[in-house]
């Protein structure tokens, strides 16, 4: 009898329950919760720097350039795009859901260079303030984004392994989870590297 | 009401899958009790060291010192004292109180007093024990480090908390170690409230739940929301000491771009005063619980109490400034804080008539559960109402950094959570190990542990308003403090009794669990769901799933015939 | 007879209010903050004991309700309990009224109190331009505090300002505005003898004012955790007659050291001094 983590799933493995997906929502919606306040904390931080700073960005320090930020906002849109198609009909588009997984190792690929090229105009994380604010942020966010991805590999092993229906979800809430993050991501987006 | 029912699945059969990578909720529970009960010791321990120092000056303390301090003939060094302060009151906070409260007494209880079989997500559960496992051996592991643990006082204030101030690996591990533990915290929440929200048994409304379930649910929501603010400063204060940020760096330690000392303050604050809240809401609520079983009445006003303790809930999330008054933030925050926090009087006192109104007229028994519940509406009378002088700005400021808070504190959380989390091991022992601790050790105990307390707490706060600052190794290099030498004195010898007084908890404990008396099914009578089912609970708690048919407080019914109480199983008794 | 002996006890512990003075000679001086030394100080203390007042009235009654309680309530006193839920009518406006009369008589009473006191005294800077008032920079380091004067032209970071090392001396009679900051880490400008305190932070200037009433020899306190050494961060405070702290300022600027720092005026030590006027 093979023992299945979290042994009060249904065991009927072809669906669900309603019950249990009712309660796998709740619980992915606390999670959010929790995630959103971190990523809240954050932002406050930032409006304190911002707003009691005599002028922004501080003395020295200047906007990095948006090419490669607007890539990564492209990019992370698109992947919760297909995402979003992907989940409306598991079985027939299980392809963009690779393409969901394609454009995380891009979005990570994006923010390296984003880094990389920061470094190399000379901005490190002592440059000040908005240095610090610019690398900590988009750092702790690919951190998220990593967690993610590693959900969402395990979603893909999940979806092998025992297919669509059981997983209905999973599926579900781990998208929650990826749009989440891309949200998190615009709203830093406008509100760091435009404003 | 459930929203599913849970299956029972197959016991497990492993010594690893029974004890030690355990689902159940039960055996999680008691992890966290050990993994507590653990730290408290090293906690206290550690108190006393503090306490020793500040009474005898100079003096090598006993046995230990020799052997922890060879530099220095036993006397406990200045840098290992602030070691010691800063180290007490992290590891009282988040590796002792939390592990017994939330984790322990929140694991065991809630899916039983909800007619659960187990915690909703029974992988995240294990999940966060093991995790909390790991951050408590970050924290240890920072204690031997070259330059030493964490100094900088358990609100590590930037910028001493920076490198500036804190060289060395400690302080990092610490900043580190306590990220990883609000993660193991924040998954506990999000799986007590889901189980809380989603599992209760049919027929169990919000307002028929035990009013512990009240307090843990509560405390888990505040866990949930503000854990993760404390995890954002947390981050940005390591990023500044490992990767050169400069977000609370100013003065000398910004060498490279200043940031701001005093959003730190307010991050933590704002977590930290939601902090309080959740360690004492468990606590508020298994003690509501315990008078109404004890005085064999209805809890009064149950509903009006776990609204009450909602509303401060709420209100707990704005009143964070009072621990910045002297910091000088803007009249307009300062006078809006105060306000803010003087509302708080009032479901405080409300929950606080309730409790008075569950033992009038009641027919009191005095088991040692009961005796630590009505301990604790007096420490945490005492306790709350000096709160007031602490909300109050102008006398704030010259309270603040004193050794009144130091007694404040430790009168609501030391005093009134413990007292509490005593209450409640008491209780539910004959549930979780089936057998009786002993009660005549129990009340000696208890009052060896009123006496030292007060003494104790009592004293800091006399102490404080004579002008003692706090966190200071040395208290008579100032003249002024010199006349306070008996009263510290005093304090030691109160906590060494206090100390002393837990080795008989600790005795009675172990015993109890290897020769104490079998417990019936229900020692207490008390109808709430967990005794309904066997003692010791099998590994599924409930073979049907209970259908609750009235509240958990249904104590001296004039119309029951062979028992004074009813299971929350049976039809209510009406005229 | 439990009434009686709790409010004979109250009484004998409030008559220590009534006593003057902190002679260590009776153990009731333990029960009162340090000399008060200031003009405004005592609105501290006497806010400290209308609060604590109320407490005891408060805490009394909670008493008298859970030993009373207890007692009279026990099982074997009282084998029948009243079976009741406290949602009657009755019952809930008892407990209203209880919530409310706290927040009413306790917590309202001490906020306007210390409102008042607050805004319209200690929050309340005195008007350069009307009165004269005695100026000090005072700058926290790991772990001395710095003290500064603006010397005979009146104006900081010249080189004629006075600067001392844990000595602090003020007169009586003027009052005395701080600017504090901090070299280092935070720390916390404490006087006991005036009750009030302030944090010194880095990269900010906080600001304090009092006015001495008794000359005298005091101490001053940091009392925010700074460090290994905050235990022996001591400052001295000295309250001269208004003559003798003439004389001595007089005196100091030949004696003691000055220090001019140029570089960074607002961030470091030695910055201009910032007019106040009401905010």
């Amino acid at each position: 009898m093979k023992t299945t983590l979290g042994y009060n799933h249904s065991t009927s493995n072809s669906s669900v329950s309603e019950g249990q997906r009712v309660v796998s929502s709740i619980g992915t919606t606390i999670a959010l919760v929790s995630f959103a306040m971190l990523f809240v904390t954050l932002m406050m931080g930032f409006a304190i720097f911002r707003f009691t700073a005599p002028v922004w960005p501080p003395q020295g320090a200047s906007k990095p350039a948006l090419l490669i930020p607007s890539l990564s906002t492209l990019i992370i849109f698109l992947s919760s795009v297909a995402f979003n198609y992907f989940e409306k009909q598991p079985k027939e588009r299980r392809k963009y859901f690779n393409v969901t997984i394609l454009m995380a190792v891009f979005f990570l690929i994006s923010q390296f260079l984003f880094w990389f090229n920061l470094h190399a105009n000379g901005i490190f994380t002592s440059s000040g303030v908005f240095a610090s604010i610019l690398y900590s942020f988009t750092w702790i966010h690919a951190a998220h984004i990593v967690l993610a991805f590693f959900l969402l590999l395990w979603l893909a092993h999940k979806l092998e392994k025992s297919g669509i229906a059981p997983n209905q979800h999973l599926i579900k809430n781990i998208g929650l989870f990826w749009h989440f993050l891309g949200i998190v991501w615009l709203i830093m987006f406008v509100t760091i590297f435009v404003l | 009401m459930a929203f599913f029912e849970q299956d029972i699945h197959d016991e497990p059969k492993t010594f690893l899958s029974k004890y030690i990578f355990s689902f159940d909720h039960k055996v999680i529970g008691k992890q966290f009790l050990w993994y507590g009960i653990f730290f408290l010791g090293v906690g206290g321990m550690m108190a006393l060291l503090i306490r020793w120092t500040l009474a005898f000056p100079g003096q090598a303390f006993p046995v230990l010192g020799p052997i922890l301090f060879p530099d220095t003939n036993g006397v406990v060094p200045p840098d290992t004292y602030a070691m010691l302060f800063t180290m007490h009151g992290t590891i009282m906070i988040f590796y002792a109180i939390t592990p017994i409260l939330i984790g322990a007494f929140g694991n065991y209880c809630i899916p039983l007093m909800i007619g659960a079989r187990d915690m909703v997500f029974p992988t995240l559960n294990m999940l966060s024990f093991w995790i909390a496992v790991v951050s408590g051996i970050m924290l240890l592991a920072s204690l031997v480090t070259p330059l030493g643990a964490a100094a900088g006082g358990w609100t590590s204030y930037p910028t001493l908390s920076t490198l500036l101030g804190s060289p060395g690996v400690g302080q990092t591990l610490w900043t580190l170690a306590l990220f990883v533990l609000g993660v193991s915290s924040t998954m506990g929440a999000v799986n007590y409230i889901a189980t809380i929200i989603t599992l209760r048994a049919p027929g169990m409304g919000y307002f028929d739940m035990p009013l512990t379930i009240w307090g843990l649910w509560l405390t888990a929501i505040l866990n949930a929301i503000f854990l993760p603010v404390l995890g954002a400063g947390l981050l940005l204060l390591t990023f500044d000491r490992m990767f050169g940020t400069t977000f609370f760096l100013a003065g000398a330690a910004a060498t490279s771009g200043s940031g701001d000392p005093i959003l730190f303050q307010h991050v933590f604050w704002i977590f930290g005063h939601p902090e309080v809240y959740i360690l004492i809401l468990p606590a508020w609520g298994i003690v509501s619980d315990l008078l109404s079983f004890f005085a064999r009445k209805p809890a009064f006003g149950a509903k009006s109490t776990a609204l009450s303790m909602t509303a401060i809930t709420v209100l707990s999330t704005v009143v964070y400034g009072h621990h910045m008054y002297s910091s000088q933030m803007s009249p307009l925050l300062t006078q809006s804080f105060m306000m803010l926090t003087m509302t708080i009087s009032i479901p405080s006192a409300v929950f606080f008539a309730n409790w008075l109104g569950t033992i009038w007229k009641g027919a009191l028994k005095f088991d040692t559960p009961m005796i630590f519940s009505l301990g604790v509406v007096f420490v945490f009378g005492l306790g709350g109402l000096t709160g007031l002088y602490l909300a109050t700005v102008t006398t704030n400021i010259y309270l603040h950094g004193t050794y009144f808070v130091v007694g404040h504190f430790h009168y609501t959380m030391a005093a009134s959570v413990l007292l509490g989390g005593f209450a409640a091991t008491y209780f539910w022992f004959p549930k979780m190990f089936g057998r009786m601790m002993n009660e005549f050790w129990g009340k000696v105990h208890f009052w060896l542990t009123m006496l030292g307390l007060n003494g104790v707490f009592m004293g800091m706060m006399i102490v404080g308003h004579a002008g003692m600052h706090r966190r200071i190794y040395n208290p008579f290099v100032y003249e002024f403090l010199q006349r306070l030498i008996p009263l510290n004195q005093f304090i030691t010898i109160s906590a060494l009794l206090m100390g002393a007084a837990q080795i008989i908890f600790v005795v009675n404990f172990i015993h109890a669990l290897i020769k104490g008396p079998k417990a019936s099914q229900n020692p207490w009578n008390v109808g709430t769901l967990e005794w309904t089912i066997p003692t010791p609970a099998p590994h599924y708690n409930f073979k049907e799933i209970p259908v609750v048919k009235c509240g958990p407080h249904e104590f001296g019914n004039p119309l029951l015939k062979d028992k004074d109480f009813q299971y929350q199983t049976e039809e209510l008794v009406k005229a | 007879m439990k009434f009686i002996s709790l409010l004979a006890a109250t009484l004998f512990v409030l008559s220590a209010y009534g006593q003057d003075s902190t002679e260590s000679s009776s153990w009731l001086s333990l029960l009162k903050a340090p000399l008060d030394i200031s003009v405004e100080g005592h609105r501290v203390d006497s806010l400290i004991t209308l609060t604590t007042y109320l407490i005891i009235f408060f805490f009394v009654i909670v008493c008298i309700g859970l030993f009373g309680f207890s007692y009279y309530y026990s099982q074997k006193r009282h084998p029948v309990p009243l079976y009741i839920d406290g949602t009657s009518k009755k019952h809930i406006l008892i407990v209203a009224f209880i919530g409310s009369l706290v927040f009413v008589l306790i917590d309202m009473q001490i906020t306007s109190i210390s409102n008042n006191d607050y805004m319209e005294v200690f929050n309340k800077w005195p008007d350069e331009n009307k009165e004269e008032v005695v100026k000090v920079e005072v700058l926290g380091q790991q772990w001395a505090w710095n003290f500064r004067y603006a010397g005979a032209d009146g104006i900081f970071n010249t080189e004629d300002d006075v600067v001392t090392l844990n000595d602090l001396r003020v007169p009586t009679g003027k009052k005395v505005v701080f600017q504090i900051t901090s070299k280092d880490v935070i720390h916390a400008f404490s006087i006991p003898n005036v009750r009030l305190k302030v944090d010194a932070i880095p990269g900010r200037i906080t600001r304090m004012w009092t006015e001495f009433t008794k000359p005298g020899d005091y101490s001053i306190a940091c009392t925010e955790m700074c460090g290994t050494y905050h235990y022996r961060m001591q400052a001295k405070l000295k309250v001269y007659d208004p003559n003798d702290f003439a004389n001595w300022l007089a005196e100091s600027h030949s004696n003691t050291k000055h220090i001019v720092d140029q570089e960074n005026p607002d961030i470091f030590w030695g910055w201009k001094w910032i007019v106040t006027t009401q905010n």
